[in-house]
This record gives C-alpha cells, structure tokens and sequence, in this order.
C-alpha cells in the first residue's frame, strides 16, 4: 500500500485540499430530460451520474410481469469518455450487470412495488463522469429520480463513500483515493438509520471497518439533507407555478358559459 | 464532526424549476432550517418528501402516499399533503395517470387480442378496450358477430389513437374503457400532445372547440387531442353526420389557415406544459390571442424567450 | 423460464420454524454446515462439500511472459463455471445476476484480496513467471454455493504445490517433481467467505431481522437480503457484500462482523488440519514440502 501520492497531509488536508470528513461538492439537477417520467443528473466533484426512470408501465416482455408487484429493471451505461482512459464497455460486462444488479437489489425493498402488481419501473442509469464514489452517486441519483418520478418510496436511500487512510477514516473518496486505500460505500435510510447496502473490496481491519462504517451512516445524514432540499425545492417550484395559472381555473366554470357564444 | 461545504454556482437558468440547488432565490431558503415545514410559496400547501413523518397514525387514517411503520404515517411521495377529515393523502406532483371511473382518456392502440384491444393510456398498465364495449359502425346498438372479431383491426389497429371514457379499473391498477357514445372512438384530422396529467383539470366538458376553428380533447391522463373544427350540422346525432366514417382512416380536407391555429394551439400547450401551468380553456384562449398579437409563426413559440413571455404575459395580465 | 417458487405451505413453515429459532436441518441459527474436504491424487485438486452443496476447485501453473505493465508479478485467473447441473436455476447463455454475483465475489476474495503473493511467482523479471489458473467447477447446488466455492479456492490454493525452478543466468530450469520436492504458493492469508441470510420480521412484531448463517437453497430462496463477508483468521475484513435486501441497524451489521471473525479461526483450524492429514496420507509418494 505504498502510494506515491499523499493521501493526507501533515496538515491535515487531502489531495483535493479537502479535510479528512468533508464531502465534494453536490449539484442536484431535477429539470425534466426527455420524456422520463423522472429523472435526475446529481454531481460529487467530479463523478456526474443521470438516471431517468420510466414508469410503473406496462412491461416490455409479458414474462417478466410479477402478479403481486412490479418489476424493476434497471440498466446501467458508463460513457466511454467519463474516464481518463477512452474505452468502450460492453453490455455483457461484468462489472456492469453487478452495478446493475446492486441498484435493482438496494432499491427493491424501498420502492413500494405492491402497489403496482405486472407493471414495470424502468431505470437507466448513465455515468457521464467518473472520478470516485461511482456506486453512491448512482444511488443517490436513482432515488433522486424515483422521488422525481411519482414512485412512492419507504424513504430516500443516501449512500456514501469513506475510506482508512492508515488510522484515520476520510470520507467520499476521489478515484486517486480509492486506488489507494481501502473503501467502504454504505447506502441508509435516514429516517431509521438503517443501512442497506454495504460493500468493501479491500483488506481492513474489523474494527477499523467498524469504525468508518459509523461515520459512513451519520455522513449519509447530511447527503440526505441536500437530497431532501432539492426535491422539497423543485416540488415547491412545479406547485408554484401550477398556482400561478389558478386566476384561470377558478373562473373555469364561468368561462364555459361565455365559450356557448362562440 | 462531518464538515460540510458546497459553493454556490450563480444561476443562469431562469426556470425557476429546472435547477432546484444553486437557484439564486433559493440559495437563502437552504440556509433556513430545512427540518421546518416549508410552505410552498404563494399557497397554503404543506409540502413533504419521501419518508417524512406526517402525523400519528392512531389519531389519522392513511391514504395514498402513506404508509405506517411504528404508528407513525409516513409519506412515501415527494408532493403535497392533503386531509379530509381524518384521513391523510399525499399527492405526488408528477406522477402518472391514476384513473378514475367517467374520466376521459387519450389513448393508442398497442396491441389487437382477441376480443379486445390494448390501449396505451400512460398509465400503470395498457388499458382493455373490450370489443362489446366499442360501438360498431351500421347500427348503434347490435350484437357482435363472429365476422366483427376476426376484423377488429377494421376498427382499430395498432397505432391508431381514440378518445374513450374509463369504464372501470381493477385492484390490480388496470383499467378497462369504452367508446359507447357517438363523442367517442377513433381520432382523425389533427394532432396528439402530450403532458404531464396533473395539468389537465377537471372540466365541465373536456371537448373543448376554440374560436379558432380548432377543437380540443383534453384527456385527463395528459394526452390531448388538437384537431379541426367539426361543424355544428355534422355533429354525431344531426343530419350531416356520416356514420360510417367513424373508423375512416382518411383525414379531411384541412386548409393551411386551419393547419397553422392547430400548430399554433399545440405549441401553446407545450410552452404551458413546460412552464408547468395547469390548461384551462380560458387560458389556452387568451395564450392564443397573445399568440396572434405576436404576429409570430406558429414555431416562434417555442423559442425560450417567447415562451416566457407567454408564461408572464398570461399569468400576470 | 423463472423456475418456480417455494410453495406458500413450504414458505409458512420455514417461517414459522424460525420464529422459534428452528432450521428446517435442525442447526442453530448461527451453526453452519460444517465443510468436508476431499483431496484428489494431483496437488492443487479439492473438492469442498457443505451438506450436499458440491464445489471441485483445480489448480495449474504454467509459465508464461508477464504483461509489460507488470513486470515482476504472475498472474491468476480465475475460471468458474455454473453449468445448469447444479441446480435448474442455472441457464446456459447470459449468466444470471446470481452468477455474476457469485463470479464477482470469487474475483474478489481470491484475487483482489491479494492471498497469493503474486510477486513470488516471478521467475525472471519481464521474462518468466507463473500464471496460475484456478478452475472452479460448481457440481451441486444446494444452497450457499459462494461460500462453498470460495473454500474451494482457497483451500486448492493451499494445497498446491509448483514444481521448483532454478535460474542460471538466462536460463530456467524446472525440475520435475520425482527430482525436487515441489514447492509451496507463498500465501499472505487465507480468506474466508460467511454467508448470513436475513428474514424480515412479521410487520406487527418490532423485532430485529431473523439472522442465520450458511443457508440452504430453500432459505435463501425465502430470504429477503444477505451479507456476505469474506474475512481472514487476523481479523482483517477483505470484502463485506451486503446488497439491498431487508435493511439492517448499524449494531445488526457489526454483530455479524463478529460472529463471522469467530467463524474464520475455527474455518482456518479445520483447513489447517485437514491439509495436515493430506500430507500424512502423501507420504511415501512423492515428497512433499
């Protein structure tokens, strides 16, 4: 584990002159892409992920219809270019279709499928950068755009990234980190303070996982709390401006009376 | 213990929705407590998002949009909170078609079946239009033969788009539709347009005709239907009505003047719908009054600083 | 075709059992199967058996030309195989998201996690190492089968000795193992992977989730959520999967960490001791390190 960068400095700061606990900067864009029933662009640094969501529909292939709920299916495109290193992926590869398979499995539980039985909610997830934390933006983007698309959810899922840099637990890592240090991405629930989805890939200690697993859970509180104002904000602006046509909709009914005379 | 920053981009976009951080009026909001109960501006709506505790669940009942855990109601939709009586709904912004029986729909054909179409209503699932629902052409009321399902594509194919009612939807969230009315069936002669349906109010009529000489359906699963005027006099039930051209796949005669209101009132509901601006009829007149006042080309509306001027010009005026 | 799933009766009782802390196999809740190994007549050739579960895990070493990238390292790959004769969940063509979690998960517990010392299996740097090919053959499915296949691994990894060489200059000579006694991997740990299977509580009971360790096939049908944990007997975590599935507390998720630390130290005596009596039963054939 000898890396020619320095993690964290004598100073106390990161490659990105960040501090050991501090997250990237957040972008949320909500704005409607296409004709997705929701969608969602969320920006850490400089990871950008944007997932539309399709949805409850009628399923594509009648087989794969549930008779007590609906069908996620999710897909998952990392562009070509979202890497300093220009390659193209294929459908079949592995790490994708796990990517895909991770956010079908974290979001089947949360999304309230029962309500929809044989109908199909379609994600589509596109990495459009890369640059760390690959998993916790795609996850936060897909609940963004379910929240976006009308899919009634058991709560947001906020996940993030924490890594150990020998003893000390830094959090939402840059790729230049993750190559280097052991990580740990951990999606909760906030409201409860469970988690559903944790994974590691690297050698650590037991207790030291212990320990950045609980900063990984109160960090996740405060991406909530960013999540949360977006989808407060934008819910506040479509309402706004359904009101601002209501002049019209009280004198609806007078109208009609009028539009006899045409 | 965990440090938080984010640095505020100045906004460029002016779309009050389309950017919901970093939105320059919204940025002193973000520094309020966000645990208070936002209100939506201008309205007395309380607003809630995924997971929010709503209220206890031994003095309320739940509604849609709710679900209980440890005796709390919880919302599970990002939308507005609604009560009647003891009762607790939430109701998600953008979201697709719920039916509800006697609504009015848009929809297009997806697949033929034997003794029914399937019907794409943008809703959870294709709709079922049964072929005993539908009214054949020759006499209103007849028995369906043999011969009328092995031509149901003479009727409707796929791809074809017809106005229908909702007839009745099942647990399982499928709806099924009928066209037993003469205001009912196959769609010729114009446009389709499509918007979120939570902008399509509730209407006395949803057969709208502009002076303009253009008609309107508007379908309450936000497919609307921008066609040419049809005459008083050939009218279903009045004399010049010609029944047999109820399944034609033939359009009209259509002058350009006609061509250019429909393009005109279809735009229109675009820029209204990106706008996010409920549709009445009273609006979409004045927006097309405005619309001639320009002196503009039908396609001029869509250009994003016309459209705003629309937005401000109607909602303000 | 989705095969079937567990009838309601089938699904009723297993609930019910375990509300009461019964297995269906009469095992504790946190009690796994415990792993029978058996060792062919070639080094490097294991077959690990948990209950009917069956995994054949076969090692060979060849010597190639490293990638110029990597110079002084060998290399491993990893070859798994669910052929539809371990259980009729298993299609031939596009691998299921199940086998690609259980391919995945092999790739990272026996490669990622760096048991090998891959710079050990350099001969001559740039020109000569070891490229070693770990075949893992799942013959039966009977629930669990990413523990058991890791075991495999692991334990063929172990097992296997390389042929010794020698350099002289430019030149490598492999002795052949009547010759020289062949030579042992060099292994930094061995990783263990721990299965835990989670079932919800009945909605009316505020109870935690129902926790049991190695699940059969009709368990993990049921379950609504898993973790899997591959960890080494020095406590150090080498990858901890939980994906979606039930939430759980933070407490929940600590406490299996530590039941499945208790776990690797028996794992790694029973391994231990079972390639003890292998060596036992070798003598007198080829001699062996």
């Amino acid at each position: 584990m000898a890396s020619r960068i320095e993690i964290l400095n004598d100073g106390g700061f990161r490659s990105d002159g960040r501090r050991q606990y501090e997250l990237r900067d957040i972008t949320i864009d909500l704005s409607q892409q296409g004709h997705a029933d929701g969608s969602a662009i969320i920006t850490h640094g400089l990871t950008q992920v944007l997932v539309s969501v399709f949805g409850p529909r009628e399923a594509k292939q009648r087989r794969e219809t549930i008779h007590d709920r609906a069908n996620i299916n999710v897909e998952v495109n990392i562009a070509a270019f979202s890497t300093g290193e220009r390659r193209k992926r294929s459908r079949g590869d592995k790490r994708i279709s796990e990517l895909a398979s991770t956010i079908k499995s974290t979001f089947e539980p949360v999304i309230l499928t029962s309500i929809y039985p044989r109908s199909q909610i379609d994600i589509f997830v596109q990495v459009l950068q890369q640059d760390g934390g690959l998993l916790q933006a795609c996850i936060n983007c897909t609940t963004l755009a379910l929240a976006n698309a009308g899919i009634p959810l058991l709560d947001f899922v906020c996940a993030i990234t924490g890594g150990v840099h020998s003893t000390s637990p830094v959090l939402d890592l840059t790729t230049l980190e993750e190559n280097d240090i052991p990580h740990v991405t951990v999606a909760m629930m906030p409201r409860t303070g469970k988690v559903t989805l944790v994974t590691m890939e690297t050698r650590l200690h037991a207790d030291r996982f212990e320990e950045i697993f609980r900063l990984a859970i109160d960090a996740g509180k405060v991406i909530h709390k960013e999540m949360k104002s977006a989808v407060r904000h934008r819910t506040d602006a479509l309402v706004t401006a359904m009101g601002s046509g209501s002049r019209f909709a009280v004198s609806g009914e007078m109208a009609e009376e009028q539009m006899k005379d045409y | 213990m965990i440090a938080f920053v984010s640095f505020p981009v100045p906004s460029v976009n002016t779309e009050a929705y389309a950017v919901a951080r970093h939105h320059l009026d919204v940025e002193e909001d973000a520094l309020m407590d966000l645990d208070d109960e936002v209100e939506a501006s201008g309205s007395n709506l309380k607003l809630t998002c995924p997971g929010e505790s709503l209220t206890s669940a031994q003095a309320f009942m739940r509604g849609h949009g709710t679900y209980v855990d440890n005796e709390e109601v919880i919302s599970s939709l990002a939308g507005t909170v609604e009560r009647v009586n003891k009762l607790v709904t939430v109701k998600a912004i953008r979201t697709r078609y719920n039916p509800e029986v006697g609504d009015l729909v848009v929809g297009r054909i997806t697949e033929v079946q034997p003794r029914r179409w399937k019907v794409d209503a943008n809703s959870r699932q294709d709709a079922v239009l049964m072929l005993s629902s539908v009214n054949l052409p020759g006499g209103v009321q007849r028995r369906k033969l043999e011969s009328d399902e092995l031509q149901m594509r003479n009727f409707f194919e796929e791809g074809d788009l017809l106005v229908a009612e909702v007839q009745a939807f099942f647990s399982d969230g499928a709806m099924s539709l009928h066209t037993r009315s003469l205001k009912y069936g196959k769609l010729r002669n114009g446009q389709l347009v499509t918007i979120p349906p939570i902008l399509v109010r509730r209407l006395k009529s949803h057969f709208i005709s502009l002076p303009c000489g253009v008609d309107l359906i508007l379908g309450l699963n936000g497919y609307i239907w921008v066609s040419k005027h049809v005459k008083e006099s050939e009218q279903e039930g009045e004399e010049g009505f010609d029944a047999e051209a109820v399944y034609s796949n033939r359009n009209d005669e259509i002058d350009s003047a006609t061509r250019i209101a429909i393009s005109r009132v279809t735009n229109i509901i675009r820029v209204l719908a990106a706008h996010f601006v409920p549709l009445t009829d009273v609006l979409l007149l004045e927006s097309y009054e405005w619309a001639i006042e320009q002196e503009g080309e039908p396609m001029d509306l869509l250009h994003d600083d016309v459209g705003e001027a629309l937005v401000h010009a109607i909602t303000r005026g | 075709m989705r095969p079937p799933s567990p009838s309601i009766p089938e699904r009723e009782f297993l609930l019910k059992a375990l509300e009461q802390s019964l297995r269906l196999d009469g095992r504790a809740p946190l009690q796994s199967r415990t792993p029978t190994l058996t060792f062919g007549p070639e080094l490097g050739w294991v077959e690990c058996a948990l209950g009917k579960t069956r995994v054949l895990a076969y090692v060979s070493a060849k010597i190639v030309k490293p990638t110029p990238e990597r110079p002084f390292e060998g290399t491993i790959t990893i070859h798994s195989e669910i052929s539809p004769m371990a259980s009729r969940e298993y299609e031939v063509g596009r691998p299921s998201d199940e086998e690609v979690t259980i391919t995945r998960m092999l790739d990272k517990v026996l490669r990622r996690s760096d048991a090998v010392d891959k710079e050990s299996l350099c001969i001559l740097a740039g020109e000569r190492v070891w490229a070693l090919r770990l075949t893992i053959h799942c013959l039966a499915d009977a629930g669990n089968m990413l523990d058991c296949a890791c075991l495999a691994g692991v334990v063929a990894l172990k097992h296997f000795r390389r042929p010794e060489v020698e350099v002289i200059g430019d030149e490598v000579i492999v002795h052949a193992p009547t010759e020289r006694a062949p030579v042992p991997l060099s292994i930094h740990h061995s990783p263990f992977c721990f299965t835990f299977a989670f079932f919800a509580p009945s909605p009316s009971s505020q109870s935690v989730p129902i926790t049991i360790l190695d699940p059969v096939h009709l368990e993990q049908r049921l379950s609504n959520g898993s973790i899997s944990i591959a960890l080494n007997a020095q406590r150090e975590i080498c990858v901890l999967q939980k994906l979606g599935g039930v939430p759980l507390g933070a407490e929940e998720v600590v406490g299996v960490v530590q039941v499945a630390v208790g776990k690797a130290k028996e794992m790694e005596r029973l391994v231990e001791s079972a390639l003890k009596e292998d060596w036992e039963g070798r003598k007198g054939g080829v001699e062996v390190r």
